[in-house]
């Protein structure tokens, strides 16, 4: 009989840890944040990961700075001109900025960092690729830096304002080693590293000498949960006070917002989702099959009641804050009649069955998806659900091409720009485009990239858009609010959109 | 044993029977009656009534789940899952673990060490791990849950055959038997399968109830059946998040289950002490 508890373990710790969700206060100036992931390394070009943004947005800085508000603006360079069309951008850096171990920032450091980003230490990481554009830096006095580059990148300066071009400390770096510095990090940001235990948190405490003034918070910890329920349980319990994204389940929000001291905060995400079609295996091959099967299912009707209106449709692969969006696309609407008689155009039969492949860590999309087969169902196609563990699924499974005839796509989309989305999806060849082959596609790809001139771009990503869209590659889901989930007693927390936090204006009470 | 403790014990040992056999049957024959009860196999969704609360609604009298789906319908239905993966496995298991024993048992010597060395190994595995690698790998699925519960159990049944065999295989009448020249099939499939039908109806009784937690257990994880086919496991995985504010989508599930598997061990229980003339309650 004691192999009875097994499936109930994890729901009756539940119910205790909601019986006792009685408050014990958090320390004055500490704010404790939950955040789903453990990157594992602090080092800026090990990572592509969002929750390691969301810590290390407050230890280090770039050259530009992106806020919540999605606009670029000054870092740690107060300036930039951007010569030669596009091939060299010189970079005019703040004075009188101290790295948290106290060395400072100069015209070195920031040679010393692209230096290594760009060497054979940067090559290790998954940071590389995207700032290879770079061909070198080169140091014209202290304060002053020209990047010198292969080819112009119209979004290189976005990328300067994040992940792997976050600038190191070169004298610290040199003594302490490679090893030390991923679990040891420094930067010049507003809060400096205290102590890390590997899946279990880290803590950093206000860097008095910050350059833009101390920050409010004396202390910041991180604790790393992943299960939705146990973050939830221990916010209700005061013992987090801000649950950050990708964390709360749809479901919860109105449990957490009928606590008198606790609410959601939803903004507009970066996170867009879609069900892409096999276009090379089984009935998904041909284009009216794709379109009916996209006519089928009613997505407004998911987004309003499954996602509690907490993500808007879209009708290509980005969101509002993407550049190359248009506004004027519209999502195909739902229409099961047209489904029918395209189906049946198609020599679908009744009872035809496909295969979606999903991860297996989200519960919110499995519910979604379960809505999908039924829709589906009302059209005659049989849906079956395969759930895959997320890293077999994303490095064998899709790149492979071993997929049933739709599978789960999230992206995530930093930039801010449709080429990073588009390119990765659609060009033949890429990592996430296993089975399509367009030629046309392809040079519309290419043309894109090395055009500086910003309106010819734009046109150029919407036609994109709009080709993929008609081509049917994928089911447009929607795109994800970022929910985060907050304690009263913070104060003056702004939303980003996609949980890269800069808690230097923030306070508790 | 004094006279008054022995007759209560024969009373318990009715009510065991009695307890079990009317939760055991009752539930099969509820889960056959789904195919006609249900026949949209619990699947027709509402958007417009999620989370109905139970006893309010008539047609959805324990309520609708987070995609307005029935959870009656749905409990009834995933009780398929359950007895077929059950039984399933457990006759894969008996079949494959029963004839490997029978082997090794009585020819003992090479096969003996090679088969007894293989579950030793296997025994020495984890199930969760075993269970983990092996479905993700391989991809999860009613079947290759089946599979897999086969695979993990059948070191139980050829354990207990083979040491049941082992002195079975010196007794006079399989000596006899060997004397008159009956073949080694007849001899293993004829005088001594049945002498072991006892101990491994019981250990297949408590197996099943064993083997629909599993069952729900790995589908609460994400590893066993498809989430579009109803099923016991996969509806507590969906209901946990909605456990504060929609406790029945979780709650009446956990209690089918607990029915099941009380049910199906109180038979088990009492299975053991009728067939097994060595312990005292049958006396």
């Amino acid at each position: 009989m004691l192999a009875l508890k097994k499936p109930l373990v994890p729901i009756m710790a539940l119910a205790l840890l909601g019986i006792f969700a009685a408050g014990p206060a958090a320390a004055q100036g500490t704010l404790v944040v939950s955040s789903p992931q453990d990157p594992g390394s602090w080092d800026p070009i090990d990572t592509f990961l969002v929750n390691w943004a969301s810590v290390a947005t407050n230890i280090y800085d770039g050259l530009t700075y992106r806020g919540p508000d999605g606009k670029l603006g000054p870092g740690l360079a107060t300036k930039w001109d951007v010569l030669d069309n596009g091939t060299r951008v010189r970079f005019y850096l703040r004075k009188g900025v101290v790295f948290q171990d106290g060395e400072p920032f100069n015209a070195a450091a920031v040679k010393f960092t692209f230096d290594r980003l760009l060497g054979p230490e940067g090559a290790k990481g998954p940071q590389f690729s995207n700032y290879n554009a770079i061909e070198s830096v080169k140091v014209i006095d202290d304060f002053t830096v020209d990047f010198k580059l292969k080819k112009p990148d119209p979004v290189l300066l976005v990328k300067l304002g994040g992940y792997g071009a976050m600038i190191v400390p070169p004298r610290y770096i040199q003594e302490k080693g490679e090893d030390w510095f991923n679990t040891h990090p420094v930067g010049t940001g507003p809060f400096k590293f205290v102590s890390y235990e590997p899946k279990i948190g880290i803590k950093l405490e206000a860097f008095d000498k910050f350059w833009g003034g101390r920050p409010k918070l004396d202390k910041l910890e991180y604790r790393f949960i992943t299960e939705p329920a146990t973050a939830v349980a221990e916010l209700q319990a005061g013992r987090v006070d801000l649950v950050i994204p990708p964390t709360i389940p749809i479901g919860m929000i109105s449990t957490i917002n009928s606590s008198p001291n606790l609410k959601v905060v939803s903004v507009p995400g970066l996170t867009v989702l879609a069900l892409r079609f096999n276009t090379a295996h089984g009935i998904t091959q041909d284009l009216r099959v794709r379109k009916a099967i996209i006519m089928a299912v009613d997505r407004d009707a998911i987004i309003k009641t499954i996602l509690g209106g907490q993500a808007i449709p879209i009708a290509s692969f980005q969101g509002p804050l993407s550049f190359g969006f248009d506004p004027s696309m519209k999502p195909v609407p739902y229409d099961p009649k047209q489904a029918k008689a395209l189906l049946a155009e198609a020599g679908v039969k009744p009872g035809a069955q496909i295969q979606i492949d999903i991860r297996n860590n989200d519960e919110t999309f499995l519910e979604v998806n379960q809505a999908i087969a039924s829709y589906l169902k009302q059209v005659g196609i049989n849906a079956t659900i395969k759930p895959y563990e997320t890293n077999y699924m994303l490095n064998d499974i899709i790149p492979n091409g071993k997929t049933g005839e739709m599978f789960q796509q999230a992206w995530g989309g930093w930039t801010l720009d449709f080429d990073n989305t588009a390119y990765l999806m659609y060009h033949s060849g890429e990592k996430w485009n296993p089975y399509e082959k367009d030629p046309k596609l392809d040079a519309l790809l290419e043309s894109q990239r090395s055009i500086t001139d910003v309106a010819k771009r734009e046109q150029i990503l919407q036609e994109i858009a709009r080709y993929s869209a008609d081509h049917a590659y994928e089911m447009l889901l929607y795109n994800l609010n970022s929910i985060y989930a907050i304690n009263t007693r913070v104060k003056n927390f702004v939303a980003p959109p996609d949980s890269r936090l800069r808690l230097t204006d923030v306070s508790v009470e | 044993m004094s006279a008054w403790s022995s007759s209560l014990r024969a009373r318990f040992k009715t009510f065991e029977f009695m307890v079990g056999s009317v939760l055991v049957g009752g539930i099969v024959l509820l889960v056959l009656a789904s195919y006609f009860l249900y026949p949209d196999g619990g699947e027709t969704i509402d958007l417009g009534k999620r989370l109905l609360k139970p006893f309010v609604d008539a047609s959805h009298i324990f309520g609708t789940d987070s995609l307005g789906r029935d959870i009656l319908a749905r409990l009834v239905v995933g009780g398929r899952i359950s007895l077929l993966v059950g039984s399933l496995s457990v006759a894969g298991a008996v079949v494959i673990g029963t004839l490997m024993g029978l082997v090794s048992g009585y020819y003992r010597g090479f096969w003996d060490a090679l088969v007894m060395r293989f579950a030793d190994i296997q025994l020495a595995l984890p199930f969760i791990l075993m269970a983990i690698t092996f479905l993700a790998i391989i991809g999860g699925g009613l079947v290759n849950t089946i599979v897999l519960l086969v695979v993990s159990q059948w070191v139980q049944y050829a354990r207990l055959v083979r040491g049941s065999v082992l002195t079975l295989r010196e007794r006079e009448f399989i000596l006899s038997a060997r004397a008159i020249g009956v073949r080694t099939r007849g001899i293993l499939f004829v005088h001594l399968l049945p002498n072991l039908t006892g101990p491994l109806i019981v250990l297949m009784t408590l197996n099943v109830a064993n083997n629909i937690l599993l069952e729900s257990s790995l589908t609460f994880l994400g590893l066993g059946v498809d989430p579009t086919i109803p099923s016991w496991g996969g509806m507590l995985a969906d209901g946990r998040t909605y456990l504060q504010n929609a406790w029945w989508t979780s709650v009446f599930p956990g209690l089918a289950l607990l029915l099941t598997v009380l049910g199906l061990n109180l038979l088990g229980d009492w299975l053991r002490d009728s067939l097994d003339p060595t312990s005292g309650a049958s006396k």
